[in-house]
């Protein structure tokens, strides 16, 4: 790439990036279009211009890669926009791997890295597909329409026009003289007059005006009727009309839409030319300005606004000091007005604060659409039908978070068609639809956001899934005969138990459940696992609407007051000292049937002891990760609270047992429990209880 | 006019020659001693706020506070420099600074005195006069007014 700022090239790749998404939801919307029977040619303009838009980027910024398969993609996209090629499945495969492949040369860009990557392949489709252009001319390409016009047509027009010459209609070309302080009127006018006749599909200034007070129009309109009609009913002295006359098919030569591929080079690079001049020149200038009204920002930035906001706190803090002095010192006018400004002040900070989390959110759409992408491709992989449902799109969430579900998400949906879904002849043979469907929702649920990926197939097979886990040894044929239903479909998040073996092994790919458990849980996220046996499974998972903050039990311990974060707690119960026993020298105690073992969080981190500690009735907190489970002998359970969690300085990194720090508000500073580090550090060495795990509710 | 400025310019040229860039520090106390830390590495001074215990934490490291949402880790100087602890009182202050890992540090001083200036010629090397583990965070030792100001290397003490 060319030398250029980092700040311009920033912006170059948020561009490029934000038109290659806006690419791929348009192609997506093809593809529905084409599946409900109608392509819609609107959608088909609009990804036109999206790569034309892109082309002229990476010529301004010197991306050649970017540049050349924007020329290619292009020239395809615009053979499609004016029906020269047939819209397929075919074509939108090669498509949609334009996308890939775009998004594979940004990257690259990005990461300044020159490796030649794979696009010829690519490119050979995308020529293939334009060899079919020659034999299909569209019908608008039949009439000697002068290209300037054609190259303004909006949308609509465009539509219009075709839908005229498809009704067997005749084009004309309508000259009229108006004059400027009357041609508001007067065009309505002539609109009006020729709605007998046809329709004047679009109008356009010709720039030669006989006087400076007169407008010259050029106005096409298709009609039924013929040139004597149409003069008789709509001629003037301001007005001349003439028949576009249809252009003899395949006539090489000055026409303005010659065919494309001759096979002298010579040839071909006037094609290109001409082809660039069809385009149009006036979108050419227009089309550099920004497509959106959006701005990417580094969540650095934001972090550092919101440490602003912070430092705002202070001044916000002196304001009250101020006011308070004042009043003692009597100038109560003056402390009043100053404590007036100093709660508007406090408001709108709050406000601000506000604001610069609402910035942090992104609508969960960015990462559907990548998925209806997945979807379409596996699909086509695995020979299976699927409707993709989403609903909830507009739901928002972290910005980091939403970064870190597209995978877990992939997996999920991947497994959902691989082993949820049923062969097309098996779904006819039980009463299902032909096509699968897998729906994707979202929701917003008080702090929360959940996110459901449910699908209509065969539901997972219990007795499979109990076998295998036995002959993993992961459980004892015993143990396996007490599972609760739930418990049972649990199993599908322990390591080696999802995926492939279990139901047919189409993709072999899968990737465990225990993986995406553990990266839903790393977000500070649960995934709860709902699965009706041939009706179908869903899969729910529940994420904190915000990394910078997370769902906590408020304790007590010795004198200290102390989080854990409540994705790793699975309940809290009262503490009985009674029912302590020592097994192996550690304290146990049973809990429904199973062993728990206990750690005295005070004895464990050495706290100073609260003065009425041992008066008090203790509770014990159950934390829980994967299989093992710890009972956390506590002082007292001030209930549940939203926290944000800072991490430790380094000179604390060495410390084991915290996730970090919160604010308790009034100034103080209570620590975050790390449940995972002081499980590992209490059982270490010691086998896991076979216990399942509990999700807490 | 021109020959007093001229004249002016040349005294000040020849102190800065004779004693090297002045430099300030600010001057606090700690367990009756007087000690200097450079002035622009300090970016704040607080009343100390509540301070959390961290359980497990290094001898010196008191535990954690918050200075407007900022998660700060105070450490004791007085434990890091092996000095005995008295309790403290009203006139003790936090001084805030940044370790090179981007951690902000607060050290715990029983008084913060005043801004001194030193010129480099003004700061005796330490080696000679102090010996042991304190060496490693003294920078060298300076006379102003007559008063005996140890002067710490404040990047040594909070990467340390």
């Amino acid at each position: 790439m060319a030398e250029l700022s980092d700040k311009a090239r920033e912006e170059f790749f948020s561009e490029a990036q934000e038109i290659i998404e806006t690419l791929s939801r348009n192609l997506l919307s093809l593809d529905a279009s084409i599946k409900s029977g109608a392509s819609d040619p609107s959608l088909i303009n609009e990804a036109f211009r999206a790569v034309h838009t892109l082309k002229g980027l990476s010529g301004l910024f010197g991306a050649v890669r970017l540049g050349a398969l924007s020329h290619r993609l292009e020239d395809v996209l615009d053979d499609l926009r004016l029906g020269r090629i047939e819209f397929g499945q075919d074509v939108l495969d090669v498509l949609f791997a334009a996308v890939e492949a775009y998004t594979r040369i940004l990257q690259a860009e990005k990461a300044n890295s020159d490796d030649e990557l794979d696009v010829e392949g690519l490119f050979t489709e995308l020529e293939r597909i334009g060899a079919g252009a020659a034999e299909h001319q569209s019908p608008v390409a039949e009439y000697e329409l002068d290209p300037g016009l054609l190259a303004v047509l909006t949308e609509y027009e465009e539509h219009r026009l075709r839908a005229n010459i498809d009704l067997q209609m005749q084009l004309y070309r309508l000259r009229v003289q108006f004059d400027l302080s009357t041609i508001d009127k007067a065009l309505e006018e002539i609109k009006e007059r020729a709605k007998r006749h046809g329709e004047i599909i679009t109008y356009l200034p010709t720039g030669e005006a006989t006087s400076a007070d007169t407008i010259e129009l050029d106005l096409l309109m298709a009609s039924r009727d013929d040139l004597a009609t149409l003069v008789g009913s709509l001629g003037a002295d301001n007005v001349v009309i003439e028949e576009i006359p249809r252009r003899a098919r395949r006539s090489v030569g000055a026409g303005t839409m010659p065919p494309r591929h001759q096979t002298s080079i010579g040839r071909a690079d006037s094609v290109a030319l001409q082809r660039e001049l069809d385009k149009g020149g006036l979108e050419t200038t227009s089309s550099l300005r920004s497509l959106t009204q959006t701005v990417r920002v580094d969540i650095r930035k934001l972090d550092h606004l919101m440490n602003i906001v912070g430092e705002l706190a202070i001044v916000r803090s002196a304001f009250g000091r101020m006011a308070e002095k004042l009043r003692g010192e009597g100038q109560r006018k003056l402390a009043a007005e100053l404590l007036r400004m100093h709660r508007n002040f406090d408001r709108r900070l709050g406000e601000m604060q506000d604001g610069i989390l609402e910035v942090r959110m992104v609508p969960l759409g960015q990462v559907f659409d990548r998925l209806a992408r997945v979807v379409r491709q596996i699909s086509r992989e695995v020979g299976k039908e699927i409707r993709l449902v989403i609903t909830g799109a507009e739901t928002e969430i972290d910005k980091l978070i939403v970064e870190e579900l597209s995978d877990p998400l992939m997996h999920m949906i991947r497994n959902a068609i691989d082993h949820g879904i049923e062969l097309g002849q098996r779904r006819v043979e039980v009463g299902k639809p032909l096509a699968g469907t897998i729906a994707l929702n979202a929701f917003q649920k008080g702090n929360h956001v959940m996110i459901e990926v449910e699908d209509d197939g065969r539901g997972i097979d219990l007795a499979g899934l109990t076998e295998k886990a036995i002959s993993l040894g992961k459980l004892t044929r015993n143990e396996a005969s007490e599972l609760s239903r739930d418990e049972v479909l649990a199993l599908i998040f322990l390591p080696g138990l999802s995926t492939r073996e279990l139901v047919d092994d189409v993709s072999g790919r899968g990737v465990g459940m225990d993986v995406v458990k553990t990266n839903i849980g790393k977000l500070g996220g649960v995934i709860d696992v709902h699965s009706e046996t041939g009706i179908g499974t869903k899969m729910t998972i529940t994420l904190p609407i915000t990394l910078a903050i997370v769902s906590a039990l408020m304790i007590q311990a010795g004198k200290h007051t102390l989080a854990i974060p409540l994705s790793s707690v699975s309940e809290a119960i009262a503490f009985d000292e009674a029912a302590v026993r020592m097994v192996d020298g550690r304290e146990v105690i049973t809990l429904r049937g199973q062993t728990l073992p206990l750690c005295r969080l005070d004895r464990l981190l050495n706290l100073e002891a609260a003065p009425d500690s041992m008066s008090r009735r203790r509770f014990v907190v159950v934390a829980a990760l994967g299989q093992r489970r710890l009972g956390l002998v506590v002082d007292f359970l001030y209930g549940q609270e939203d926290i944000v969690i800072k991490p430790l300085g380094k000179s604390l990194a060495d410390v084991r047992g915290f996730a970090g720090a919160t604010e308790l508000g009034d100034q103080r500073v209570g620590l975050v429990l790390d449940a995972a580090s002081l499980i590992e550090e209490v059982l270490a060495g010691v086998e896991a209880p076979r216990t399942l795990e509990r999700r807490h509710g | 006019m021109a020959n007093l400025t001229q004249s002016t310019a040349s005294r000040l040229a020849r102190r800065i020659g004779d004693r090297g860039p002045v430099r300030e520090f600010l001057m606090f106390s700690l367990t009756g001693e007087l000690y200097g830390v450079e002035l622009t590495r300090i970016k704040e001074i607080l009343s100390p706020p509540p301070i959390t215990v961290v359980p497990r934490a290094p001898r010196e490291v008191i535990g954690v506070c918050s200075v407007r949402g900022l998660l700060v880790t105070v450490l004791d100087l007085r434990r890091r420099l092996s000095l005995e602890e008295r309790p403290l009182t009203r006139r003790a202050r936090i001084l805030l600074g940044a370790a090179e890992s981007g951690e902000v540090i607060g050290l715990l001083v029983d008084e913060v005195r005043h801004v001194v200036r030193l010129a480099a010629g003004e700061i005796e090397a330490a080696a000679s006069a102090l010996g042991g583990d304190v060496a490693e965070f003294v920078m060298g030792i300076g006379r102003p007014s007559g008063e005996f100001l140890i002067l710490l290397d404040l990047q040594a003490i909070v990467s340390g």
